[in-house]
């Protein structure tokens, strides 16, 4: 009886042992590579406040043109309207077939067209209306552009009625008016450093989560290392498993490089929930995409493949898992077919967590389906990589 | 320059790629793959966005006015809620992005003519979303207004409904949309998107190719061979070159005949466009193979490195020129955002060399400076 | 036939000083801090094939890369054909003239290409006219008797085949020097001699130089000139006769019992002693027989030695005692560890019942049965893509056998659990071990996958260092290192764990001399003391003689098997006695012997090798058909057969009785 637990005591030493020293080697053999190891470094800082400091897809200084057919207080007041961060004034132009040019060119994006007679009208009570001109090459930037142009001169026209009848009913005349109060949770001051940076940090962890152990792993077949430990006691799960866990705890060493040095202090992203916990499910992510990459090694014989079935994966998560646009917007078939990307889920654990503070309890049904995927592809990738040498 | 020798080395490449079954199948499926996916679902409006509404009122005025964020395509009903409370549990789980609050006394308030707020709670976590979602309920509020108001003053003050609402509205805006009359997403996403092909998957066509020959050994070949340094570089690039010159045709057929975008632009433009811009992005693949000492270091570096800047930097989801100063620097240091520039161009706004040479200035520049480094760092008698 | 009129061996002559084409002074090479070469002279004149002969990492490789212009140096300097070899620019100008084939079975190959396209590719490369290429393709695939495999992937060519793919590759354009860095590396015995033929062939015709590097010293007798390099320095120069006037000596054989001690009393006074089999050989310094024999019997004192014979020193054994000479030599560390624990000790170790492996259509390996004992040394001979690889992965469990059965201690290894992995130890033909990690790094990885705890790895890590000769190279990183050092290694690797059965393919490939007989000394006392069954294939039939059992494969078939005696008697008993003859033109005589109906004729580096029937008869019929046609025979006699006989003997019968399954079992 003592024997028989002494042994498997000892069976499970050799194996935690063997995976040990398997996972030591792919942290060393990752050491050696400096220019990768560099590049690993560099994404995760500098790379990562470029990208938050730098990116704005909300409307940011869209180029405005401005044709004023009147010179009056009332369209020079309009025009005062149109400001930063949305709008930046680029000028006016004599003719708005001058403006026009300048938007083929690329080189303004609207062009503001304001009738002669406009403060005449307004005076006369006439009507008027206001021309505007989009660049809409780039559609959703181009409509976001009309709508703040049309909230706007919305607010232009609205602010003219109710003086108007202000003084048509007198001060003591109260109107009917639905006025908008906004609360943003979660990030008051709309700070979009935080949703870039962070949406920057997800987009390495899934590259170098993926590449990383696919890379490697094609790399030991290339060489026919291999077949070297397929002869040694190590088993295929051990060879899979210590990629995976070297390649985890490398990314997990890098978010933390990068939440210290960048999101923290340069940001000033507030970490409202449980850093363990983020910590501990990054873990769970690099892990399901480890399994994605290593099963596309399997599948694979040398780098160039595993290249070119990396873009086949990881872009159209990175694109379409709502790391760059809303989720909500796409079209339902996206979205079913997005449910098989452990990014979707990992999208709002990192939000959840970091800015919302949210803990389990609210995140359980994706941490589940995330681990849930990330326990079948990693199965999926073992079972093809042990038939593979059958 | 001798032509056998560049000859040579291309047929030799070209050889090697093509009995890659694998590797050449994606080569050639990948960049029309994409253009189909990212062109039908690749989305960047805000809508269907998710909201659930606290009605304190319960009046037929309040479900009026919630009707018309339910009715609107911006936004996608999720339930009513009682206690605010439950706002924060569905906002934290993101379950929805956004509710509205309308208050006790809604109706009896307006009808009595005084103004009332309505309060909007909105998930800050994609300042886009929000920013978006801000404009549409200030858009909704104030048109809810302008009925009001007409209603009101012909009540209060007799006038007909036609006079009313001019009255309410003196100044209105007439938009005009330029080169995509429709504002169609996939106008504007489809040409951007042969950049995207392009720059994603030239690199890594070329990025192993050196590397490779290194890893394995038969880069002595060339080293000792009298074959110059120029002949070796462009013969390894002509198969990739030709693949991806390919790609480029079958994309801009694609766009034309499939998605119906227009091409409106000069044809010598684009192709000139492309070809600079192919030279620009097989020639980073190559720096990086020079650079790196593994096969999986150029792998990662270059998937990377073509994919990152490329989402971000080229234009292709946010204009360069909405970009903070110091990601302008990037973008501008990176080939890809001229090259949208082009496409978008050729293809919407029917521009011609006269107006993008610039562009076509900058991607030569580039292609000629990646070449020129590369022919630095590459030397037949190494170190080590 | 004008050309064989020339004298092959023209290492008599000296050329003008004005035909130097290589002139090489004071060279250096560095690593970042590691000096590779330190101060190398050295001179290659017109038309002679000049050998690099030295232990791996003594800067060969280095040398031969930096001469075409194919890496920089840091001292010294390099004439190439009067071109002062010192930067990327002048490097150019001499590449025209030169061929170049870097080390490594095939890697400078593409293995996508066809045979044809490979040679294109290079031909193109180098500009040759469209109609001069196909003359020469023609012709060299013809004398490489590659032509049937113009189509054919280089990536399922056999180890022979690729490396006169690359051999035809490096001289399409007929270059005035070609520099091959070991090029026999890894290639069977036959395929050796014809590669040798062929490189003699077209060097000749076409008046070429050659800069040649080799592992194997039989080779090196071909050489007009030769240097012997070590530590990076030049030891010794000249032609073979002088090299071999330093250490004036011979080889004695001889048969004593008990073996151990006789190894032990011979051991005290002489450092070059060996067990072959039954035999032992022991090298003397010096040349009278009766004089060797004297010291022999004196040191074996009551052990009487039988069947005596003493011979001249082969170069191989100048060039062990020149390098024991110089330097201490590393004995050996008697730790044979644990393994010396003797469990099973006749228990059957592999057991091969009628394995088959098709791969498609292709049966490479066919109805193999063999069967290996604890402590036995089993050797597999055979020619390159013989099914000996296919056959080894089949037992350790890589490949699944298409038929019959493949067991390890009673089990078949691909159901087998961690338990008996671990009493398995196996080093591949390809090198498969981490390059990117360190020496050090590569032997404790596999410690730990078999499980060994901290005391007995730095035990065993002292153990492997020594006994593969790595110390000073631990904390190198294994792709910098010279390829024989690597294979010390992925031996030492296969044995940290003290395996009970081991499979070799083809350890030494590319190792020297002294590392070689340092791995067999480890081996054979492995078997012996500590009971280990191993399984091994080799391309070095001097190798071969110290298995206890051998088989030969040819075309995936076992076709002879029994102790390396049994195999030499097989072969007398059918070809008959074994006749030595020194001539002054080999080619010319091997050419005749062969047309004189001789047909287990081959050449061995400068002597020929004849079998007769009717010894007496045959001796006289052969010398006087050699005289009639302008041969001059210095010598005749008969010798014992050794197992390169052998394997030449058997392949060659067979190749000719069925001259295309050779090439179609290569694929």
């Amino acid at each position: 009886m003592n024997r028989n637990d002494g042994s498997s005591i000892e069976a499970v030493r050799l194996w935690v042992l063997r995976l040990f020293v398997m996972t030591r080697k792919e942290l060393l053999q990752l050491g050696r590579d400096v220019p990768l190891l560099l590049f690993l470094l560099y994404s995760f800082s500098l790379s990562v406040y470029i990208s938050g400091a730098g990116i704005a897809m909300q409307l940011n200084n869209a180029s405005l043109l401005v044709h004023d057919g009147d010179h009056s207080e009332s369209s020079r007041e309009l025009i005062h309207r149109f400001h930063e961060p949305y709008f930046r004034f680029d000028g006016e132009v004599g003719d708005p077939k001058e403006g026009l040019t300048r938007l083929d060119q690329g080189t303004a994006m609207v062009l503001l067209d304001i009738p002669p007679r406009f403060r005449e009208s307004i005076q006369g009570k006439e009507p008027v209306t206001v021309q505007l001109q989009v660049d809409t090459t780039n559609a959703p930037q181009g409509l976001s552009a009309a709508a703040y142009a049309a909230r706007i001169v919305g607010g232009f026209s609205f602010d003219l009625a109710l003086s108007r009848l202000g003084a048509a009913l007198g001060d003591d005349m109260r109107m009917p008016v639905v006025d908008s109060a906004h609360r943003v949770w979660f990030n008051q001051d709309q700070d979009e450093t935080w949703f870039q940076s962070i949406s920057h940090i997800l987009r390495m962890i899934t590259l170098f989560a993926f590449l990383l152990p696919a890379a490697a792993l094609v790399r030991e077949k290339e060489h026919g290392t291999v077949e070297q430990l397929l002869v040694s006691p190590v088993t295929p799960l051990q060879i899979m498993l210590s990629k995976v866990l070297a390649m985890t705890l490398v990314i997990l060493a890098a978010t933390a490089l990068a939440t210290a040095t960048v999101l923290k202090p340069v940001f000033g992203v507030p970490i409202k929930g449980s850093a363990p916990l983020f910590f501990l499910l990054t873990a769970f992510y690099s892990f399901t995409v480890a399994g994605l990459g290593l099963f596309a090694a399997t599948v694979t014989k040398n780098q160039a493949q595993v290249g070119m079935v990396a873009l086949l994966v990881i872009s159209p998560m990175l694109l379409l898992s709502g790391i760059t646009t809303p989720f909500e917007a796409m079209p339902p078939w996206v979205q079913t077919l997005m449910a098989l990307s452990p990014l979707r889920y990992y999208i709002d654990i990192t939000y959840g967590i970091l800015l919302k503070g949210s803990g389990l309890e609210l995140l359980w049904d994706s941490i589940l389906a995330m681990v849930l995927l990330g326990g079948t592809l990693f199965g999926l990738g073992l079972w093809r990589f042990r038939r593979q040498f059958q | 320059m001798n032509l056998r020798r560049v000859t040579a080395v291309a047929t030799k490449e070209w050889k090697e790629t093509v009995r890659d079954r694998l590797f050449l199948l994606m080569s050639f499926l990948l960049p029309p793959l994409w253009m189909v996916v990212f062109g039908y679902g690749l989305v960047l409006d805000v809508e269907h966005v998710p909201f659930a509404v606290l009605d304190r009122d319960q009046s037929s005025l309040s479900r009026d006015y919630l009707y018309r964020f339910m009715e609107s395509r911006y936004f996608d009903y999720r339930g009513s809620v009682y206690d605010e409370r439950d706002i924060d549990r569905l906002l934290g789980d993101t379950a929805i992005r956004m509710a509205i609050v309308v208050p006790e006394r809604f109706a009896e308030q307006l009808m009595a003519g005084s103004s009332v707020t309505v309060q909007t709670l909105l998930d800050g976590t994609f300042p886009l979303h929000a920013d978006t979602l801000k404009g549409y309920v200030i858009a909704i509020n104030r048109a809810f207004t302008q009925e009001l108001l007409t209603d009101f003053l012909a009540r209060t003050r007799g006038l007909v409904p036609e006079e009313a609402r001019r009255f309410v509205e003196p100044v209105s805006l007439e938009t005009r949309y330029l080169y995509n009359q429709e504002v169609r997403s996939t106008w504007s996403m489809v040409p951007a998107l042969i950049m995207f092909a392009l720059m994603v998957a030239s690199p890594l066509l070329t990025a192993l190719g050196v590397v490779r020959e290194k890893e394995t050994g038969s880069i002595y070949n060339i080293y000792s061979a009298t074959v110059s340094k120029t002949e070796f570089l462009i013969g390894k690039l002509v198969p990739y070159f030709v693949i991806s010159m390919v790609n480029v045709a079958v994309l801009w057929a694609i766009a034309v005949w499939f998605f119906g975008v227009p091409f409106k632009g000069s044809f010598t433009a684009f192709f000139l466009a492309s070809l600079l811009f192919i030279l620009c992005s097989t020639g980073i693949g190559l720096l990086i193979s020079l650079l790196v000492r593994t096969q999986m270091a150029a792998l990662i570096i270059t998937i990377i490195i073509a994919m990152v800047p490329t989402i971000l930097f080229s234009g292709l989801l946010v204009p360069v020129s909405s970009l903070s100063l110091g990601a302008q620097v990037q973008a501008h240091l990176f080939p890809a955002m001229y090259y949208t520039d082009v496409v978008r161009g050729s293809f919407l706004k029917g521009l011609g060399l006269e107006t993008m040479w610039t562009d076509l200035f900058a991607l030569a520049g580039f292609a000629v400076g990646l070449r020129l480094v590369a022919y630095g760092l590459f030397t037949k008698r190494p170190k080590a | 036939m004008q050309q064989y009129d020339r004298p092959s061996i023209r290492s008599v002559l000296s050329p003008q000083p004005s035909d130097t084409i290589v002139n090489v002074s004071g060279f250096v090479k560095r690593y970042k801090k590691d000096v590779a070469v330190d101060g190398v002279d050295l001179e290659i004149r017109k038309g002679e094939i000049y050998g690099l002969i030295g232990p791996d990492g003594s800067g060969k490789s280095s040398l031969m890369k930096a001469i075409v212009g194919v890496l920089t140096y840091e001292g010294g300097s390099i004439d190439v054909f009067g071109t002062r070899v010192d930067s990327e620019r002048a490097a150019e100008q001499i590449k025209p003239k030169i061929g170049f084939l870097p080390q490594g079975l095939g890697l400078n190959l593409y293995p996508e290409l066809s045979v044809e396209e490979n040679i294109d590719f290079f031909a193109h490369l180098r500009l040759v006219p469209d109609e001069d290429l196909a003359e020469r393709k023609a012709r060299l695939l013809a004398m490489t008797r590659l032509e049937r495999f113009r189509d054919r992937p280089m990536k399922n060519l056999s180890g022979g085949m690729k490396q006169k793919l690359g051999l035809i590759c490096a001289l399409i354009h007929e270059p005035d020097l070609a520099v091959l860095d070991e090029p026999t590396t890894g290639v069977d015995p036959v395929s050796r001699r014809d590669f040798w033929s062929i490189l003699a062939e077209l060097l000749e015709e076409k008046g070429m130089t050659a800069l040649i590097s080799t592992a194997y010293m039989d080779e090196a007798e071909r050489f007009h000139r030769l240097s012997f390099f070590s530590g990076g320095k030049v030891l010794a120069s000249g032609v073979p006769a002088e090299i071999r006037a330093l250490v004036p000596g011979s080889i004695v054989t001889c048969e004593a019992h008990p073996q151990l001690t006789a190894i032990a009393r011979l051991k005290t006074r002489f450092r070059q002693v060996e067990s072959l089999g039954s035999l032992l050989r022991v090298f003397i310094d010096t040349t009278d027989e009766s004089e060797a024999q004297s010291q022999i019997e004196a040191l074996l004192g009551d052990l009487i030695p039988s069947s005596f014979r003493v011979e001249e020193a082969g170069l191989e054994d100048v060039f062990v005692a020149l390098r024991l000479q110089k330097s201490e030599s590393k004995e050996v560390s008697d730790v044979i560890a644990d393994s010396a624990t003797v469990h099973d000790r006749d228990g059957l170790a592999i057991e091969a019942e009628g394995l088959i492996r098709d791969f498609g259509s292709f049966r490479a390996v066919d109805h193999v049965s063999f069967r290996v004992k604890q402590g036995e040394v089993f050797g597999l001979l055979g020619a390159n893509g013989a099914g000996k690889t296919t056959l080894i992965k089949m037992l350790n469990g890589i490949l699944s056998p298409t038929g019959g059965a493949g067991l390890v201690a009673g089990v078949d290894m691909r159901m087998a659990t961690g338990s008996i992995k671990e009493r398995i130890g196996y080093m591949s033909q390809a090198f498969s071990l981490y390059l990117d990690l360190t020496v050090e790094e590569n032997i404790r990885l596999f410690a730990g996958i078999y499980g060994l705890d901290k005391r007995s790895m730095s035990q065993r890590f002292e153990w492997i260092v020594t006994m593969a000769g790595l110390s000073g190279y631990e904390s190198s990183l294994t792709d910098s290192l010279p390829m024989g050092v690597r294979q010390r290694l992925a031996l030492g690797c296969a044995l940290v764990h003290s395996p009970r059965v081991l499979f070799l393919d083809e350890p030494t490939s590319g190792v020297d001399p002294i590392g070689r007989r340092h791995f067999w000394e480890i081996l054979t006392r492995l078997a012996r003391e500590g009971n280990v069954a191993i399984l091994i294939t080799t391309h070095y039939m001097s190798e071969a003689e110290h298995c206890d059992n051998l088989a030969l494969m040819y075309a995936g078939r076992i076709v002879a098997e029994g102790s390396p005696e049994a195999m030499k008697r097989q072969v007398e008993e059918v070809g008959g006695r074994l006749v030595e003859v020194v001539v002054d033109q080999p080619r010319r005589a091997l050419m005749h012997l062969l047309q004189a109906g001789f047909h287990g004729t081959a050449l061995f580096g400068t002597t020929l090798h004849v079998f007769c029937r009717d010894p007496l008869r045959d001796k006289a019929r052969a010398c006087e058909g050699l005289e009639g046609r302008g041969v001059r025979v210095i010598s005749v006699k008969e010798r014992p057969l050794s197992l390169e006989d052998v394997f030449v003997y058997r392949v060659m019968a067979l190749e000719r009785a069925e001259p295309s399954t050779k090439q179609e079992a290569a694929a």
